[in-house]
């Protein structure tokens, strides 16, 4: 378990650890990078949306690898926020009709196998695993 | 993230180099608004150099592409790395923004 502040600059220190954990247990680089850049994505918007308040709020993470996944569990004290419920964006709007935003979740479920969701003890608890191979 | 500007014909040419996500996609996105604001005819941001990129870059270059499009700047990518062109892919921005596979396709495009 790692407990990471909210500041942007601790996704690159997570990124690090995850490569040398995948390193250690010889994982692909893809499902290494997709999960890193499923966290990057779910930290940054936890970081960006979760507190009303500019303090420090720790994020727990842990990594593990189970039934032939890479899993990683995301837990903040934010407001409720259920990734799962985001509308998707629209991918074949024309340049112009384009909004801006919404793509970080679309990457989460896009990249992972499985997303999961639950809000128990003022937390949210969101985790998601990427299959090896 | 380490940004170089070259003129090259009447394309200006950023080439990245490094991680594109929420801390670096700030000095990128001043760069490329930067570069438009000067009007050139085209604008070319090179990848070869960029091995990861999140939603946040991906927000950066929306913006630039838009903003392009207003201007009458003509923009493109060029030698996307497999790891951000597949990124790229999910997100839909094969359709929206014109990519290429090496600066010489991206500048004869642009001519």
């Amino acid at each position: 378990m790692l407990s990471l502040r909210n500041d942007p600059a601790e996704i690159a220190r997570l990124a690090v650890l995850v490569a040398e954990f995948g390193v250690r247990h010889r994982l692909p680089a893809s499902v290494v990078l997709h999960v890193n850049l499923a966290l990057d994505e779910a930290i940054s918007n936890i970081i960006a949306h979760a507190h009303d308040d500019p303090g420090a709020h720790d994020i727990a993470v842990r990594i593990a690898l189970a039934d032939g996944a890479l899993s990683a569990e995301l837990s903040d004290d934010g407001r409720e926020f259920d990734p799962r419920a985001a509308p998707p964006p629209d991918l074949d709007a024309s340049l112009d009709e384009r909004r801006i935003g919404g793509l970080g979740i679309h990457l989460v479920r896009r990249l992972m196998d499985e997303v999961h969701y639950r809000r128990e003890g003022g937390r949210n608890h969101l985790s998601f695993a990427k299959r090896i191979g | 993230m380490d940004l170089t500007t070259t003129k090259i014909g009447a394309a200006t040419v950023v080439a990245a180099v490094g991680r594109i996500d929420s801390i670096t996609a700030k000095p990128l996105e001043e760069k490329l608004l930067g570069v438009i604001q000067e009007g050139p005819p085209a604008l070319v941001v090179d990848f070869t150099g960029v091995d990861y990129i999140s939603s946040a870059g991906l927000r950066v270059l929306l913006v630039a592409a838009k903003k392009s499009k207003a201007a009458q700047c003509k923009f493109a990518l060029c030698s996307l790395q497999p790891a951000v062109r597949e990124v790229f892919e999910i997100s839909g921005f094969g359709t929206i923004i014109a990519i290429h596979a090496d600066r010489a396709g991206a500048l004869a495009a642009a001519d």
